[in-house]
Parts: structure tokens; C-alpha cells; sequence
């Protein structure tokens, strides 16, 4: 009996070691020997903008939370810090991944991957040309196209005369939008002719505020532009909208209402949730979150490889804002702090008073322009330099 | 009496060891109020600031403009004046190195010009000052100021506009390679730059205590009454605080970006040449405004830099809670200059009441 045991015990335990070493053996075989730390590097913008830095902290967050890595996020208090703080990182050697969230990161990690040729590295919305980098970005063209058709109709509807887009720094980056969103409008104004048989002719009021963090400057701009007519404000300054939605909300009360119109439309994240839910049309979403979470998942599943991956509407890393993304970022807004919980049915509720006293055939209108970019039938235009830029203000001119 | 000597020049730096101490014992109550390790984190402070080749290379690429910066206010101080217009002319300093490499020029000659035209730029900002002050008597903490915000917004629109970098939007062309400082220890930020600052050390020290003028700078700034009854003219000393701090100030801001990677240009929002200047009269302070105590400073303020980065990677300490324990550890090593100081102005003013 004694001997049974023992003579069991032994078959359990060879079976056991048997099945730790399919186990170590796969796990080899795989590639995958991690150290269980991946670093997030934020440029100037930082934390808190509710935007673009929180939606790469956010990936990340979820990334390390899913696969059981360590996440450590390493901010820059100036420019002077880019290169300093990448490179720290390279030379700790204790990360699988070093994510940089944010174009002007660009030349450091340039610098820091040819140095560190076995470092993974990824970068948000830029291409660094080197093996180890992985070059995410965005087609931001397509989803500032459909904000655009959207703006312009609903200005339209309303019966404003002009759209508005406050822009951050002049970046490669920000022309996307501004290219898209002049198309989009272009697409709006013709096919509101189509429907209705007027052309609203919806001009564009633009500026590029040259900064990514000062708030006030978003709320000036916003002003100027409400105060000349424009019916909604793109945000494509992250935290800037802020600002934006303030001077919105200012216009809004003005006329003894808390419902917009005048609207802002929100950029990367969902920021439909701001405003108290009805202030905020709809979002132009950029998934960086999609996209860090991604290079984190690939590191772990040891599919890393360096080189572009454009996150764009067809693969969702783009999309206007729906009734689910409300849901998930108002979490995202109550996490942060900016609402409480109480406010989420009225936040919602409001929300879905807001989209439902737009015309449906306004809905439809956008989602036939979606189709058909996704389809490729539609080709956005888009803009890398000033050259490329003006050649398509001189094309879209809305004056 | 030599030993004495010793004494009283070894007592600045024990006063600012002890004051040093205080800084890092509130910063640490500090970090574990919000629930860090200190020891942990004064740790990675120290690792990321002396702790290796590495380190302490950044530590010096720190340090390199924040010499010349102090050197600008501690110039001014010795001869009488509150000369705290380096950020500006730091700003201007930069600007014209960026614009030297609209031209294309032999390598070490480039370098060379465009180090000249940064300083002579530098000291070209800081004449109106200089004259508002010897023509009008405008005090030269009101005419500074107003020049750094001048400076500020002049450079805002160069970089935009005339010096823009056409397929980067976002900051102004780079210095050519033929204009960039090399760098000294590969794989980090310290270039060449240091031996500029440097330079400048030996050179203020030289001209402070081994010249007719700097004699007279030094006299102006313990007694001015006295200094005009030995017929010690004022706008000699005046000039020549102004001016040479403006060369040092324009140094900084060309060494910077001449000598710093991996963008070697200037970019919208002023970015890391913004608090150059400010941070050189913390330095200034913590150094008693010696140049060899600036030196000692400088490494400090630029390791506490480069150090904090890394509280942010070992012990998770988030950016902003480093600057408040970096910045209480500055005011603390401050605190025995500025209480010599206010004692010098009280000083000065009984003087001028007594007539």
C-alpha cells in the first residue's frame, strides 16, 4: 500500500516536472524571455490633458495590467530632457519595452536605438527609421475627415456660417488633421447641396497655437472663432481643449441654455463626456491607446517587430465617437478625477438628447463617407510638409 | 594667520554642507508624507547624477551653460549690481548661433564664429540695460526683466517664422554639423562645450583679481561712496559687469545649442534654454559667487538634474514631486548667501543714509 503511494506520488511528480519543462520548453521556443518592466516616455504634454498622454498612459496601464508587467512612466519637464531620459532607460536594461508617446520624442529615440540595437523601442505618431522601432502611427486624415463632414453639416443645420479648429504646435502630425478636416468639410458642404438642394458653403476658421499645454491660449482662440460665427471647434491641441470647451461653454450660457450648439469636437480620446455630455458633439479618436497596447502585446507574444503600423478606420485605430466609447471613457474622465460617478447618467443621458436632436439623415451621411474611405473608394488627402499643407489650402480654400 | 585664512575660506563650504543637509532631511519628510522611500530615491539621485561615467557626464552637460549664467549674476554682483538678465540674453545667444548656420562655413572656423557671434549677441542685449541704467538711472532689475520678456517673444517669432526649420514646424533648423561642438564622452550629452565654460572660469577669475578693472568692479560693489571718492568711475564698472556677463550669458545659450544632442536647435516654446538664466543665479548663490564656487555649484545643480530623472525611473517618484524636493534643496544651499547678501544691501544702505 505504502509502496502504491509512494510509486504514485513518484508518477505524479515526474509528470509534473515533465509538464514544467513542456512548459519552460515552449515558452523558449517562443522567444519570449521577459523582465517584466516596460517604460512610457511622455513628452512636454504630460499627464492630466485628458487627451493624448493619458490615452498613451492608459495602453500601457492596461497592457502591463493584462500580461503582468511592470509599468514605469518617466515624464519630461523640457526638451532638454528627451534624450536624458530615453537613454536612462536604455541603460537600466530592465525594460522589454521603451514606448515614447509623442512626435517630439522623434530625435532621442532615433539617438538611443542606434546606441542600443537589442532595446525594443516604439514610438507614437512618428517614424524612426532604425530595426528595433516600432513606428506607430495614425491616419488621422480620415477620422478628422469624417469630424469634418459631421461639423459642417450640423453648422449647417443650425445655421452657423463657419466651422473652427484650434491646432497645437505646426507639426507633420497636426497637418493630417487640418488636411482631413478641410476635406471632410468640403464632402459636408456638397452633400448637404445634395440633400437639401442649398450649399451652406461653411467656411474654416483655423489656428495653430504653437503650444501643446497652455490652456488659455485654446480658450482665446475658441473665443475669437465663436465670436466670428463658427457653429463647433475641433480640438487638435489635447489639452487645449479644455480651454476650447470653456469658451464653448461660456457661448452656450450666454444664450441661457447648458446644451450645445455651439459644440466642440473632441481628439484622441473620447472627450463626449466633457461638457456634461452635451457640449461635446463627438470625438475624433485616435486609439493611442490601441497602438501602445498593441507594441506591448507583440513584445509579449514575441511578434515585436520594428517598422510602421499604421492604425487607421479600417483596423479601428481611428473612429468617430459612438455610444459604447462614451461608456468606457466616462471610466477614463472618473478615474482621472475631472467627474464623479453621480454624474454619469446625466452625463449620458444628456449625451443621447444631444445626438438625437441631430437629423439622422446627418448620422447617415457620415457613415456613407466612412464606408466609403474604409472601402477606399473615398482617398482622404493628407499633408507631411507646408508645401503639401498649402497646396491643399489652395484646394479647400473655405473662406 | 595664513591658517586662519584657510579657516574662514573652508567655513562658506561647511555652512553649505550643513545647509545642504537641512535641504535633503525636509525633502525627504517631504517624500515620505506622499509615501516614497527616500533613501531609496536619494539613491537614484545619486546614482543618476555621480554615480557612474555616464552620470556624471550629464551631470557636466548640466552644468556646462549653468556656469556661464552664474558667471553673468555673480559679475553683476560683485561690482554692485542686480544684473539678472541672462535668461534673455541667453535666448538671444542661441538664436544667433542657430542663425550662423544659415551659412555655410569650414568646420573648426564655423565653430568658432558662431561661438563669437552667440557671445557678441549675448552682450548686445544686455547694452540698453547697461545704458538705461548709466544715462537714466533705471535700476537694472526693472530693465533686465522687461528684456528677458523682449528677448522671450522676439524669439517666439524667430523661431517660428525666420529661422523655422521647413519640414519641422516645431523648432528652428539645426546648427550644422560643422558648428556643433563634439561630444566628449560618447553616448552622452557632454560635449566640448564644458571646455568653453571653463575658459570663461579661468578668465573671470583672471580679470576679477588680477586686473585694474576688475579691482574697480570689486570696490564698487563693497563701497560705492568710497569708490568715488578714490575717483573710481561708475560707468566703467557698470559697462564692464554688463558687458561681460552678456558674453558669458551669450555663451551659455550658444554652447547649448551648439553642443547639446541629439536636435542641436532651439525648439517652439524655448523649451530646455527656458530657466538657463534663473537657474544660473540659484547656482550663483550656492556657489557665493566665486567662479571656482560656481564650478563646485554648477556640477551640483546639473547632477540634482540628471539625477532626478532617474527618481522617476527606480523609485516611481512623479516628476513633480522631484522639482519641489530639488527645488527645496536649492533654496536651502541658498539660504547663507542670501542672508549675506541682504546684510551687504543693508550695509550699503546705512552708508548712503548716514551720507
Amino acid at each position: 500500500m505504502k509502496s502504491r503511494i509512494r510509486l504514485f506520488t513518484l508518477l505524479v511528480a515526474v509528470a509534473l516536472l515533465i509538464g514544467g519543462l513542456m512548459v519552460v520548453t515552449g515558452g523558449a521556443s517562443a522567444g519570449v524571455a521577459l523582465k517584466g518592466k516596460v517604460a512610457v516616455i511622455l513628452d512636454v504634454g504630460g499627464r492630466g490633458d485628458l487627451s493624448f498622454n493619458d490615452m498613451g498612459f492608459k495602453g500601457t496601464d492596461e497592457a502591463a495590467a493584462d500580461f503582468g508587467l511592470q509599468m514605469d512612466a518617466i515624464q519630461s519637464a523640457s526638451d532638454a530632457d528627451y534624450l536624458p531620459n530615453t537613454r536612462n532607460a536604455a541603460v537600466s536594461g530592465q525594460y522589454d519595452l521603451i514606448l515614447g508617446v509623442g512626435f517630439l520624442l522623434t530625435d532621442a529615440f532615433n539617438t538611443v536605438a542606434q546606441e542600443f540595437p537589442d532595446q525594443k523601442f516604439a514610438i507614437i505618431d512618428s517614424v524612426v527609421p532604425q530595426p528595433n522601432v516600432m513606428s506607430i502611427v495614425f491616419a488621422e486624415n480620415e477620422g478628422s475627415a469624417l469630424v469634418g463632414a459631421l461639423s459642417a453639416m450640423v453648422a449647417a443645420y443650425y445655421g452657423y456660417p463657419k466651422v473652427g479648429v484650434v491646432l497645437g504646435i505646426e507639426i507633420p502630425v497636426l497637418y493630417h488633421f487640418e488636411a482631413g478636416y478641410r476635406f471632410g468639410i468640403d464632402w459636408g458642404n456638397k452633400k448637404y447641396e445634395q440633400i437639401t438642394g442649398t450649399n451652406p458653403n461653411i467656411g474654416l476658421l483655423w489656428t495653430y497655437t504653437g503650444t501643446f499645454s497652455d490652456i488659455a491660449k485654446g480658450y482665446a482662440a475658441s473665443q475669437a472663432m465663436l465670436a466670428q460665427g463658427a457653429g463647433l471647434i475641433y480640438n487638435v491641441a489635447g489639452p487645449l481643449g479644455i480651454g476650447d470647451l470653456q469658451a464653448v461653454t461660456e457661448a452656450v450660457r450666454a444664450q441661457g441654455r447648458e446644451a450645445g450648439p455651439p459644440f466642440m469636437i473632441g481628439v484622441d480620446a473620447n472627450q463626449d463626456w466633457m461638457g456634461d455630455g452635451h457640449r461635446v458633439l463627438a470625438s475624433m479618436m485616435k486609439r493611442v491607446d490601441r497602438g501602445c497596447y498593441k507594441a506591448v502585446a507583440d513584445v509579449v507574444y514575441g511578434t515585436f517587430q520594428g517598422g510602421i503600423v499604421s492604425l487607421r478606420l479600417i483596423n479601428r485605430g481611428i473612429a468617430i465617437s459612438r455610444y459604447q466609447d462614451l461608456l468606457d471613457f466616462i471610466q477614463f474622465g472618473i478615474n482621472a478625477g475631472a467627474i464623479t460617478e453621480a454624474d454619469k447618467p446625466k452625463i449620458i443621458s444628456n449625451w443621447l438628447e444631444m445626438r438625437s436632436k441631430i437629423p439622422y439623415w446627418i448620422w447617415d451621411a457620415v457613415s456613407e463617407l466612412e464606408m466609403k474611405i474604409v472601402s477606399g473608394e473615398i482617398v482622404v488627402p493628407t499633408a507631411n510638409t507646408i508645401e503639401e499643407m498649402q497646396a491643399i489650402r489652395a484646394q479647400y480654400p473655405l473662406p | 594667520m595664513k591658517g586662519l585664512g584657510l579657516i574662514s575660506r573652508l567655513l562658506p563650504l561647511g555652512e553649505s554642507l550643513l545647509a545642504g543637509l537641512v535641504g535633503l532631511a525636509v525633502g525627504a519628510i517631504i517624500m515620505l508624507i506622499y509615501g516614497f522611500n527616500p533613501i531609496e530615491a536619494y539613491f537614484a539621485l545619486f546614482r543618476g547624477s555621480f554615480g557612474s561615467l555616464y552620470s556624471l557626464s550629464e551631470a557636466l552637460a548640466n552644468a556646462t551653460p549653468l556656469i556661464l549664467t552664474a558667471l553673468t549674476f555673480a559679475i553683476g554682483l560683485r561690482g554692485g549690481l542686480f544684473n539678472i538678465g541672462a535668461e534673455g540674453q541667453v535666448y538671444v545667444g542661441a538664436l544667433a548661433a542657430i542663425a550662423m548656420s544659415l551659412f555655410k562655413l569650414p568646420s573648426g572656423l564655423h565653430l568658432v564664429l558662431t561661438l563669437i557671434v552667440a557671445m557678441l549677441a549675448g552682450a548686445l542685449w544686455s547694452l540698453p540695460a547697461a545704458i538705461l541704467k548709466l544715462t537714466r538711472g533705471v535700476h537694472e532689475v526693472i530693465s533686465t526683466i522687461m528684456f528677458n520678456w523682449v528677448a522671450h517673444f522676439l524669439a517666439y517669432y524667430l523661431i517660428a517664422n525666420i529661422l523655422v526649420d521647413p519640414r519641422r514646424a516645431e523648432k528652428t533648423i539645426s546648427i550644422l554639423p560643422s558648428a556643433r561642438f563634439p561630444i566628449l564622452v560618447p553616448k552622452t550629452s557632454l560635449s566640448y562645450g564644458l571646455l568653453v565654460s571653463l575658459f570663461w572660469v579661468g578668465l573671470a577669475l583672471f580679470l576679477l583679481w588680477y586686473t585694474t578693472i576688475g579691482f574697480e568692479v570689486r570696490a564698487m560693489g563693497f563701497n560705492p561712496a568710497a569708490c568715488r571718492y578714490a575717483g573710481i568711475k561708475r560707468w566703467r564698472t557698470a559697462l564692464f559687469a554688463f558687458l561681460v556677463g552678456g558674453l558669458t550669458a551669450g555663451a551659455a545659450g550658444g554652447v547649448h545649442v551648439m553642443g547639446r544632442p541629439p536636435s542641436y536647435a532651439i525648439f517652439s516654446g524655448l523649451g530646455g534654454l527656458l530657466n538657463l538664466g534663473f537657474d544660473g543665479l540659484g547656482v550663483a548663490m550656492i556657489g557665493r559667487n566665486h567662479p571656482i564656487g560656481i564650478v563646485l555649484a554648477a556640477i551640483f545643480f546639473g547632477g540634482l538634474m540628471a539625477g532626478g530623472r532617474l527618481m522617476q525611473i527606480s523609485p516611481g517618484v512623479p516628476l513633480e514631486l522631484i522639482r519641489v524636493v530639488e527645488g527645496v534643496i536649492i533654496v536651502a544651499l541658498a539660504v547663507p548667501e542670501l542672508i549675506r547678501i541682504f546684510r551687504l544691501f543693508r550695509e550699503k544702505i546705512t552708508i548712503w543714509r548716514r551720507g
